[in-house]
């Protein structure tokens, strides 16, 4: 029989039809899909033991309690801690990528000196010669940690300055700090007793202050109820986040807080829903009203809303003192459910030392945001894990990562309640790197080791008797036997919390309307971190889950 | 007219053997265990037949995985039979220290979290449930290995159609969905790709 060119054809025809009722396109599509998310140079965790540990995160000052998944030896997964004492299980977008970033493109891992490598050697030279040269500035980013005690013993013996870099909400409390006359640090927000909160644009619902503590206090007390028990008033500009799930959102122009906060004061004396102490702001209704673009029964009614029931707490994303006298008159400092003073046992913070004289060069800790500037004309030396860009450093220095190295945690800036932990190291850093504290203990070996200081702020702790060690169970600290097994269950991932404080008032006295306006801010996770160093899996998160938010309602 | 059916009746017909039939057998590698094991005669030689007992859950609730070489050798410190296979096991990994590589069939990727310890302690699903009646077979089963995704064959499911499987049959992620939205248990991408 002779095959000619049309049955060729026609052949073809019936199996191209033919393959369709097969599997074949539709297994080979699968595959071929799935052959190109396994391409030899991605890299693979690697096979073993799957283990978890408990740990904290060390990006920001929160100190967020941490579920490390490791697989042969490596972190692969991480989740909240549910039993950590002030996050409960609740983390950022950046925390639950945050073992992606060791492995960032941007991560440093040698010596640079603009632009070109160098080697630390080199760098310790300049420095040396920076400090015999003239006074040096010490910059750090969270103070009261065991680094810090060694960053500020150095800029102290050499006659240099120690400062330390505030974060949006420290800088929030330091109005108050300020008039009262204490220490920024032993300021905190007594949210557990608040019945209204007043937010002035600040994130409360996204990333303020220690994640989880406000969205814990939200989802268990106001999450859904029409007239929930803690009502929330976010007054902001954009429908952000926090104001659309807010109790009342109230929209008003860019850059008018404080003054809406100062009419809102007047309002309230004027209509005696709170007693006149202090001065009054001059501030009219209506060209409040003209100037933020609410009407004049708006902001009438917001004052009412404010104290309909209290205790009151106004909260600013930033040092706006308008907000912070507005506290004042409502009785919000030194008050439950206001701005109360931290319990003594939190009390070990570093004195920041500033001199007001140029100096020679500038020595950054890691923790610094990347968003901090230094005075121009001096040397600067920038440590830092990952290279944020955009910042003008001399020499850029590599140091430790995520979890590679083992920090203390003092007390989060807006917590009333005093904790401690420690953040062990669950990865070996390579040699090539170094933290700020080791580089200048090289330089000075008669400085305290962060170990020492470690122990120190165990054993005083340990020696209060106050308090109780949250692990895997809480359990009081008089439980433990010995300063040094109550530093274990610490290396191990507990964290100490304090007693509650007992409130003391605090003495406030405001002899004038405070002026000034600072421009907003909005403080919430992603501000400390230059976009090219945000691992992709924080976006996504951040976009399309509410795994940030409290386990039980990301649960539901 | 008739010739020309036929002729394209053949292709058709070549397309659906070669699809159904050749396609499978191709796609597929076939690999031997390192020991060739039988659940069956373990359970009933040992008279314990709760996959417990070798695929334990950690104390902290975690799973152990395969068994380790500790747990063989708790019979098998020395040999008990003649049996080929466990003179291999005995004297090429017990004796050495050596854990056999294992060929798991189950296994899922890299950037999947499956927790044993959520679907059986909370959830209370048995093991037949996903791994049908590996734990009573007296097969030596031989590992299959797609040539293009490197995925055990058990993932996808014996039957290259995923047509009138069994219930256990096949682990891909629309399974794993399928069986969340049956109980009405809703995870998000990240519960499983985290």
């Amino acid at each position: 029989m002779k095959v000619s060119r049309r049955d060729l054809l026609l052949g073809t025809a019936g199996l191209t039809v033919g393959i369709f009722f097969t599997p074949v396109p539709w297994k080979v599509l699968d595959d071929v899909s799935v052959w190109t998310q396994n391409w030899p140079w991605i890299p693979q965790p690697a096979r073993g033991p799957v283990t978890t540990k408990l740990a904290s995160c060390t990006l920001c000052a929160s100190g967020c309690g941490l579920r490390v998944r490791m697989a042969a030896g490596y972190p692969v997964g991480i989740s909240g801690n549910a039993s950590h004492p002030l996050t409960s299980g609740a983390l950022c977008p950046l925390g639950f990528a945050a073992h992606q970033l060791n492995w960032h493109p941007a991560r440093l891992r040698e010596v640079r000196h603009r632009g070109r490598t160098a080697s630390w050697e080199e760098a310790r030279a300049a420095f040396e010669k920076a400090c015999a040269e003239g006074p040096i500035a010490v910059v750090d980013g969270r103070s009261g940690r065991a680094a810090s005690r060694v960053l500020q013993s150095f800029a102290v013996r050499h006659s240099g300055a120690y400062e330390v870099v505030l974060t949006a909400e420290e800088k929030a409390l330091l109005p108050y700090a300020q008039w009262a006359g204490v220490p920024v640090s032993d300021l905190g927000y007594d949210l557990e007793n608040t019945r209204t909160i007043v937010s002035f644009g600040a994130p409360l619902l996204d990333g303020w202050g220690v994640p989880g503590r406000f969205t814990h206090l939200w989802s268990e007390r106001a999450a859904g109820a029409a007239d929930p028990q803690l009502r929330l008033i976010q007054i902001e500009p954009a429908l952000s986040r926090t104001a659309a799930a807010a109790w009342h959102w109230v929209p008003l122009c860019q850059g008018t807080e404080g003054l809406l906060a100062a009419t809102l004061a007047k309002v309230l004396v004027e209509e005696h829903l709170i007693p006149a102490q202090g001065p009054l702001p001059p501030a009219s209704l209506t060209e409040a009203a003209t100037q933020t673009g609410l009407t004049p029964t708006a902001i009438r009614d917001l004052a009412y809303s404010m104290v309909e029931r209290r205790p009151t707490l106004a909260i600013g994303p930033d040092d706006n003192p308008a907000i912070a006298a507005l506290n004042v008159l409502l009785g919000s400092l030194g008050t439950p459910g206001g701005i109360v003073r931290k319990s003594s046992a939190s009390s070990a913070t570093s004195q920041i030392s500033t001199k007001n004289v140029t100096p020679r060069a500038v020595l950054i800790d890691s923790t610094v945001p990347w968003e901090y500037i230094p005075a121009s004309g001096i040397e600067v030396f920038r440590f830092a894990a990952w290279d944020g860009g955009g910042n003008r450093a001399d020499w850029l220095l590599p140091s430790p990562g995520f979890l590679e190295e083992t920090t203390d945690l003092p007390t989060p800036p807006t917590s009333a309640h005093a904790v401690y932990g420690i953040a062990p190291s669950l990865l070996t850093p390579s040699t090539e790197l170094k933290t700020a504290a080791e580089f200048l203990q090289q330089i000075d070996a008669t400085l305290p080791t962060i170990e020492q200081s470690i122990h120190m702020r165990c054993d005083a702790i340990f020696r209060r008797r106050r308090g109780s060690v949250h692990g895997a169970k809480p359990s009081p600290i008089t439980g433990f036997e010995s300063a040094a097994k109550f530093e274990d269950a610490l290396r191990a991932g507990a964290v100490w919390l304090d007693e509650s404080p007992s409130v003391t008032p605090l003495k406030c006295v405001l002899k004038a309307w405070p002026t000034g306006n600072p421009a907003h801010t909005s403080g919430n996770w992603a501000n400390a971190w230059a976009p090219p160093v945000l691992p992709t899996l924080a976006g996504k998160l951040y976009r399309e889950s509410s795994l940030r938010e409290a386990p039980q309602r990301s649960q539901s | 007219m008739k010739r020309h059916f036929l002729v394209f009746a053949l292709g058709f017909a070549l397309a659906l053997v070669a699809g159904w039939v050749v396609f499978p057998r191709v796609l597929y590698s076939h690999q031997g265990q390192p020991v060739d094991f039988l659940h069956k005669t373990h359970a009933e030689k040992s008279g314990n037949a709760d996959c417990e007992s070798c695929h334990a859950f950690n104390a902290d609730g975690s799973f152990a995985g395969l068994p380790q070489n500790d747990t063989c050798a708790g019979c098998h410190s020395d040999k008990l039979g003649t049996s080929p296979a466990e003179a291999k096991l005995v004297d090429v990994y017990l004796k050495t220290q050596t854990t056999p590589p294992w060929l798991v069939y189950s296994r899922q990727p890299a950037n999947v979290w499956f927790s044993h310890s959520i679907h059986v302690k909370r959830a209370g699903l048995a093991c037949a449930d996903c791994h049908g009646t590996l734990g009573a077979s007296d097969e030596k089963r031989l590992y299959e290995q797609d040539r293009i995704s490197g995925y055990s064959r058990d993932i996808w499911g014996h039957s290259i159609s995923r047509l009138r499987r069994a219930p256990h049959d096949g682990r891909t992620m629309s399974d794993c969905e399928d069986c969340h939205h049956k109980r009405h248990v809703e995870v998000g991408c990240f519960g499983c790709h985290q």
